[in-house]
């Protein structure tokens, strides 16, 4: 089968490191670490493992931040190369697994949990708050914190994967391949949502209006009782998506503190050679982006005593903030199969809900799909979809255009 | 736009809007506004400078002497006077023609032409500065305003530095060669600064060189000049009474031109000079009168010939 | 002796004509027919300046002289206007100084001990001890700034201000509690253009909010016609009422001075000139300061311009009783200033230079642009607007100046905030005014550091009302597109684009007039 894998290479690793920043050019041509290549069919012979052959498959952020080298080698032990990238997946089942019979168009829940690997779940799991799972690393498979970073399952940039069956979410009738595709997204949306504690008639700013962004915009809008929602966006079509999915104002990145300041009747403070800062500010921050200017923004735009959700992979970033100002920064990543603050049901559940809106089904159209062998075209346009006036790019193999 | 570009088209938006090397406008609507009597002062000081001395020098008998030469023939009378006085002194001269100024000039002793300017009308000599350098260079001249009646205060100052003066009476050159009225200008001056005044009286250049004539006719045309005696203000005259005895003065010297010395006092001492402005007959007679061609005794004697510089 | 302005009218002897844009000018061929109107030329100035004023002081209109109000034991406060007036500040030394430094020395000769001098800056931007001392000269800085008896007025220190009354149509009369308390208010006054002046420098200049928002509205602007002629503004007949309320409950000498038109200092005198009567001298120095501006890098230019100081001649000083004073005051700049007009046209072009009152030492962002075309330069008319109803008018500047966060900080967020939303004054002022005025961040810098109060971006707003509510049409020549479009309005990049552009408006063939100023001028269309 055709899949693009991501391999180590150090001299790529330090290029995309080094220069990537400044010539992004150079991160889907020399210095990203993939290869199209054809390999033998991930495989996983045991008990609620079956094969699913992907229609689509997302680039996310964190798929970008890997190529390019801007991840944390924090990850490094938590991934086993070579591996295909690719866990936003929406695929069809090539055989039956458990009660769903081979041909189910599905979703993945890409955490490889306990249940996945084959071990007894551990003390998270078993409260379904899969994503915490501290097995990840051990079991039946290679390290790989998820499908997607893992040698042994694949992932979605490939022609086939594996998955089990707990990871996977039948997509119901009457839903587009491009919306299931963001159901991932949109699950983890879900559970920023429920990790930002909003309370009643809370200001909220989202840093960032990209894909995360706007879909955190929908899922708080929708979940939480929050009163203002100011939304930061660099592109002119972003301004657009944000007020649809919720977001009460929309502004340029330049201008944050300064809307804030008038908003909440907070004082700009300049200190020297750094970013301004607001003493006052929103109740509760959440960071889309991960870049250190987003995380920065968000932490020194947030009143004392508020709440920052780093909803972005996080760069290294300036915290002396959140001492000073006693801020809680919670860490909201991927979705749970339980959620506690839904009385147990999973974030999926409530994804599948949240996307048969309007605001999403046309958020969902501008999805650029790409063949696996264009896939420098497609890195190059996932770097730069804010501009170009997409949300996602997805792989698409079975295109063979 | 290139800087070089947009320079250029800067450059020619002025040159256009201000039309440059040519004369500039006043805008139809705008005209009323203009001040009536726009004295431009053009400074001359520095043409009485050294610099300027030297280079006058240099074109009045490096090129303007032998130029006159090669054009016309000249006789000068009187020069004597000059020898009695101590300038300044301020030479009056009726006025037919340009070839006026540089005869007087050339006629004049060195050490009496080099300290002398001549009054030229600001409004001819010195609207552009290439004429107005030409002149000081060249003649020494100094702006006076011929319509403003009151001149500028430049005559007095040369005066007080001991600078001689030459000036026309009339304002303008001769429409045909007669004396016209005399302005009280230079009765002025030598009423206020007490300097005396030297008639002049010439004749020839009018048949030489008329107006709307800008190089003398061919042929080198005969041309005189005489000096009469110089006259004194009395104290407490006025301008006004002092005016009549310079224009009578000039008067005089021309009759004297005509006949002889001796005839022209018989005539001045019974008042009957005739008048300097001509008989009062049809213009192309007095136009006829002015250009015949005056012919000049020869020369009489030695004596004169010692009067000569 | 200067000439009286006039009006050109453009034919086919007429140089380009200097059009002011920023921090540069431009040369500009306008239409055959165009009417440009030109302020009369810069009167005499008085020579024996010390001398008027002492005249004055001591034969004022309708109240006793000075020295006869001046005793010992008494409270004297002098307030004085900011240095949002001359424009450009005027060469050192400055009227204010030479007026104050008299007052004192009477005062000094009376045996008054407890004398104050507030700046009456009103919402203005609190001014630098240099400003002030530039103002007040070196001898009375020295004498009363370091021990804090020379300050800046402060329109939001509640225990400092003085509710007097309400007026008979229920507006709050709120100032200064040390000038109100004093025994004798004595103001001085620059009266640089005829808006300023008379009751609008007591009850305005050292007001507080709650009293300046009765006529600082939109309402009042847009029924002001024009806020230069005070028996026409109703700005003006609030500040009056007002005025005349105060005056029951303190006394007040006002000293109010009139300035020639001498703007520019050398080497830029023939900015004043007519440009046919430029020598090659203006010529070249036209030419040279063109092509040095365009590449000159920013901060240059912006020095170069800001460092002006203005060679003003002083045409008159009077002083006494308010309303006496300023009678005599605005003849006195009328006689400067007036322009008899016929007729008004259907376009009115202006140049909206470097300067305006709120930008001194800093720089004129879109907003103060705008206030100065549409509010300072459109109102510069008695009888009606040069233009006609329903025209157009095109202004000159880039628009690209940015704004000052030290002085402006609040024109920042109500460019990107509330201009974004939407552009009409009445709008805007009921949506968002008091949010701005009562915001304590922009309270807190009005108070302790040199930016504008955050309600100013909005007056500045209103002040362009009644121009945008009689006309059509605003294009500005040279102007940022993007700018131009958040302020509501459309960018040319030339003039006859800009008349391409207002030709729906106007037709094609429309009558134009250009206001050829600074210097200041005022068309008289009555």
């Amino acid at each position: 089968m055709l899949a693009l894998e991501m391999y180590r290479s150090l001299p790529r690793h330090l290029a995309g490191k080094a220069i990537g920043g400044r010539v992004p050019g150079i991160l889907s041509g020399y210095a990203a670490p993939l290869r199209l290549v054809t390999i033998d069919e991930p495989r996983v012979e045991r008990e609620g493992w079956a094969r699913l052959r992907t229609r689509l498959s997302g680039v996310c952020g964190s798929d970008l931040g890997a190529l390019s080298g801007r991840t944390s080698l924090y990850f490094s032990s938590l991934v086993s190369m070579p591996f295909v990238p690719g866990h936003e997946v929406v695929g069809d089942l090539l055989e039956d697994c458990g009660d769903l019979p081979a041909g189910t168009r599905v979703v993945v829940d890409p955490v490889l949990t306990c249940a996945a690997r084959g071990v007894e779940p551990c003390e998270a799991c078993a409260a379904g708050l899969t994503n915490r799972c501290g097995r990840i690393t051990v079991g039946g498979l290679q390290p790989g914190l998820q499908t997607g970073f893992c040698a042994d399952t694949g992932g979605g940039w490939g022609e086939v994967l594996t998955a089990h069956r707990s990871q996977l979410h039948a997509v119901p009738e009457g839903y587009s391949d491009e919306q299931a595709v963001l159901l991932e997204p949109m699950a983890c949306a879900v559970h920023t949502a429920l990790r930002s504690g909003i309370r009643q008639n809370d200001r909220v700013l989202i840093s960032g209006a990209g894909s995360v962004g706007l879909l955190a915009t929908l899922a708080i809008r929708n979940l939480t009782s929050a009163g203002e929602i100011t939304v930061v966006a660099k592109h002119g079509h972003q301004r657009e998506r944000a007020f649809a999915l919720g977001a009460t104002e929309v502004v340029a990145p330049g201008e944050v503190l300064r809307r804030l300041r008038r908003a909440t009747g907070a004082f700009l403070v300049k200190p020297e050679m750094g970013s301004s800062y607001l003493l006052g500010g929103v109740d509760v921050a959440v960071d889309a982006v991960g870049s250190k200017q987003s995380l920065e923004t968000a932490v020194n735009a947030t009143r004392a005593g508020g709440r920052v959700v780093l909803s972005g992979m996080p760069a290294a970033a300036d915290l002396s903030a959140a001492w000073f100002r006693e801020l809680e920064v919670v860490g909201t990543y991927s979705s749970a199969q339980r959620e506690p603050a839904l009385d147990g049901r999973g974030a999926f559940d409530v994804a599948t809900e949240l996307l048969a809106g309007d605001a999403v089904s046309s958020l969902a159209k501008t999805i650029a799909a790409y063949p696996l062998h264009r896939w420098r075209e497609a890195l190059d346009h996932a770097h730069g979809a804010g501009r170009l006036g997409s949300v996602k790019v997805a792989f698409d193999p079975r295109s063979k255009r | 736009m290139g800087f070089l570009a947009e320079s250029v088209d800067d450059v020619r938006t002025m040159a256009r809007g201000w039309r440059w090397g040519r004369r500039s406008q006043v805008p139809r609507s705008a005209e009323e506004f203009v001040p009536p009597a726009r004295t431009t002062v053009f400074r001359t000081e520095w043409a009485r400078k050294r610099g300027g001395r030297m280079a006058r020098e240099a074109a009045q008998k490096g090129v303007l002497d032998p130029l006159m030469s090669s054009q016309v023939r000249r006789r000068v009378e009187g020069l004597d006077v000059l020898s009695r006085i101590e300038g300044p002194v301020i030479f009056v001269a009726n006025h037919a023609s340009h070839l006026d100024t540089p005869l007087i000039l050339l006629s004049l002793p060195d050490e009496w032409r080099r300290r002398t300017a001549v009054a030229a009308a600001a409004d001819y000599f010195f609207d552009t500065w290439w004429r107005a350098v030409g002149s000081a260079v060249v003649f020494n001249t100094f702006p006076i305003d011929r319509r403003g009646g009151t001149m500028a205060t430049t005559p007095g100052d040369l005066l007080d530095q001991g600078w001689s003066l030459v000036i026309y009476p009339e304002g303008t050159r001769s429409k045909d060669g007669w004396v016209g009225r005399f302005q009280l200008g230079a009765a002025y001056l030598a009423t206020r600064y007490g300097v005396p005044v030297v008639p002049i009286a010439h004749r020839g250049t009018f048949a030489a060189m008329p107006r709307g004539q800008n190089w003398p006719s061919r042929g080198r045309r005969q041309l005189t000049v005489r000096f009469g005696e110089p006259i004194v203000p009395e104290r407490g005259e006025s301008a006004r009474e002092f005016a009549p005895r310079i224009r009578s003065a000039v008067g005089a010297l021309l009759d004297e031109e005509r006949t002889t010395w001796w005839e022209a006092q018989q005539r001045a001492a019974r008042n009957a000079t005739p008048d300097p402005s001509g008989p009062d007959i049809a213009p192309w007679r007095r136009v006829w009168e002015q250009t015949a061609t005056l012919t000049a005794p020869a020369p009489t004697g030695r004596r004169l010939r010692a009067w000569r510089r | 002796m200067s000439r009286p302005g006039f009006v050109l009218e453009v034919d086919d002897r007429t140089p380009p004509l200097v059009v002011h844009e920023g921090e540069g000018f431009r040369l500009e061929n306008f239409p055959l027919g165009t009417r440009a109107i030109y302020p009369p030329e810069s009167l005499p100035a008085i020579d024996d300046v010390d001398g008027a004023i002492r005249e004055a002081l001591l034969h004022p209109v309708d109240q006793d002289p000075l020295p006869a109000q001046l005793r010992a034991g008494m409270r004297l406060t002098i307030a004085f206007d900011d240095l949002s007036l001359p424009l450009p500040p005027m060469r050192a030394p400055d009227i204010r100084q030479r007026i104050i430094e008299q007052v004192l020395t009477m005062a000094a000769e009376a045996g008054v001990d407890d004398v104050q001098l507030i700046a009456a800056n009103a919402l203005h931007r609190r001014m630098t001890p240099a400003e002030l001392r530039h103002i007040v000269g070196e001898r009375v800085w020295r004498s009363f700034g370091p021990s804090g008896l020379l300050y800046n007025h402060d329109a939001e220190d509640r225990d400092n201000l003085l509710h007097i009354g309400l007026t008979d149509q229920g507006e709050d009369v709120e100032i200064n509690r040390r000038a109100a308390e004093s025994d004798l208010l004595v103001y001085v006054n620059v009266n640089l253009v005829a808006m300023d002046g008379g009751h609008k420098s007591v009850p305005i200049g050292l007001a507080s909010y709650k009293s300046l928002r009765h006529h600082h509205n939109a309402k009042t602007m847009v029924r002001s016609h024009s806020f230069m002629d005070h028996k026409k503004s109703h700005l003006h007949h609030s500040a009056w009422r007002m005025g005349r309320l105060l005056k029951e409950h303190l006394n007040i000498f006002q000293i109010e001075t009139t300035l020639n038109n001498d703007v520019f200092p050398s080497p830029y005198e023939f900015l004043m000139k007519r440009e046919w009567e430029w020598s090659v001298k203006d010529q070249a120095t036209m030419l040279g300061m063109r092509r040095a501006l365009s590449v000159a890098p920013r901060r240059l230019r912006h020095k170069m311009f800001h460092d002006l100081r203005a060679p003003y001649g002083l045409t008159g000083v009077n002083a006494g009783d308010t309303e006496g004073v300023h009678e005599r005051t605005i003849a006195a700049v009328h006689r400067q200033q007036l322009v008899e007009v016929q007729g008004q046209s259907d376009v009115l072009v202006m140049g909206v230079p470097y300067l305006g009152p709120y930008n001194v030492n800093s720089t004129m962002n879109p907003i103060l642009a705008t206030c100065m075309g549409l509010g300072y330069y459109f109102n510069s008319y008695r009888g009606q607007p040069v233009v006609r109803r329903g025209g157009a008018v095109i202004l000159y500047h880039p628009l690209d100046a940015g704004f000052n966060q030290l002085h402006h900080p609040s024109y920042v967020d109500f460019y990107e905030e509330i201009l974004a939303e939407s552009t009409d004054p009445v709008l805007i002022e009921e949506k968002y005014e008091q949010q701005f005025a009562t915001d304590p961040w922009y309270i807190h810098l009005y108070r302790t550091s040199h930016a504008y109060h955050g309600v100013h971006p909005f007056y500045m707003w209103y002040w362009a009302a009644h121009a945008m509510d009689h006309v059509d049409d605003v294009v500005w020549v040279g102007g940022n597109r993007r700018a131009a479009a958040r302020l509501g309005f459309r960018a040319a990049s030339t003039l006859s684009d800009a008349l391409e552009m207002v030709s729906g408006t106007v037709g094609t063939d429309p009558s134009i007039t250009y206001l050829h100023n600074p210097p200041h001028l005022i068309a008289d269309l009555t």
